[in-house]
C-alpha cells in the first residue's frame, strides 16, 4: 500500500506561519482534520487536496507526494 | 478534541453507565418494570442533551462547524460496524424468539441489541478519531 506524504507543515510556515485553524477555515474542514492530513494519518479527498494546493498557490504534486509499493 | 469526538464520548459513557445499571438491575431482580425501562430511556436522553448543550455552550464555534469529509467517513465506517452488530443481534433474537420467551425478555433483548449497536458505533468513532482517521 502506498503512502501519501505532504509538505503542508513547511508551506504553512512559509505562508506567514499560518495556523492549522486558519488553513482549516480556508478549506472548509476542522482543525483536527488538517492535523490528521499533515501527519499523514488521513488522506484527503481530491477536492480538499486541490483546495489546499490553491491556498498555497502551488500545483498539487508539489504539495502531495505519492510513494507506491517499493 | 473535536466536538464530534466529545459528542461520541458523551453518548458512549452515558449509555454505558445508565443502561449498564438498568441491565444489571434487570438481571439481578428478575422481572423488570416497564416504568423502569421508560425512566432509563428518558434518563439517557436527558443526560445526553444536557451534556451536549454544555459542550456547545463551552465551545460554540466548534459546535456550529458542519461535519467535514473526515467526520462523514468516520461516521460511515462506524455505522457499518454498528450495522453488523445490530444484524447479528437481531438474528440471535429471532433464533431465541423461536423458543417462545416471555415478552419482558424479548423487549429487553431488543433494547440490549440496540444499545450494544449504538455503543459499538460510538466506540468505533472514538477509536478512529484517536487514531487520526
Amino acid at each position: 500500500m502506498g503512502v501519501i506524504r505532504n509538505e503542508i507543515r513547511r508551506l504553512r510556515f512559509e505562508h506567514g506561519e499560518m495556523t492549522q485553524q486558519e488553513l482549516a477555515e480556508k478549506i472548509g474542514v476542522t482543525r483536527q482534520t488538517v492535523n490528521a492530513i499533515e501527519q499523514g494519518k488521513y488522506s484527503p479527498s481530491l477536492e480538499a487536496a486541490f483546495r489546499i494546493s490553491a491556498v498555497f498557490g502551488r500545483p498539487l504534486e508539489s504539495v502531495f507526494h505519492y510513494s507506491g509499493d517499493e | 478534541m473535536s466536538f464530534r469526538e466529545k459528542s461520541a464520548w458523551i453518548s458512549l459513557l452515558s449509555m454505558s453507565v445508565i443502561y449498564g445499571v438498568y441491565f444489571w438491575s434487570v438481571i439481578h431482580s428478575g422481572a423488570p418494570a416497564f416504568g423502569g425501562l421508560l425512566g432509563t430511556v428518558i434518563a439517557v436522553v436527558v443526560v445526553q442533551v444536557a451534556l451536549t448543550v454544555g459542550i456547545s455552550v463551552w465551545k460554540p464555534k466548534d459546535a456550529k462547524a458542519p461535519r467535514d469529509e473526515r467526520d462523514k467517513l468516520i461516521e460511515l465506517r462506524s455505522m457499518r460496524v454498528a450495522y453488523a452488530g445490530l444484524a447479528t443481534g437481531i438474528a440471535l433474537a429471532c433464533f431465541f424468539g423461536a423458543f417462545d420467551p416471555p415478552l419482558v425478555f424479548n423487549t429487553n433483548a431488543l433494547l440490549f441489541i440496540l444499545v450494544t449497536a449504538e455503543t459499538m458505533r460510538c466506540g468505533c468513532q472514538i477509536v478512529q478519531y484517536r487514531r487520526g482517521a
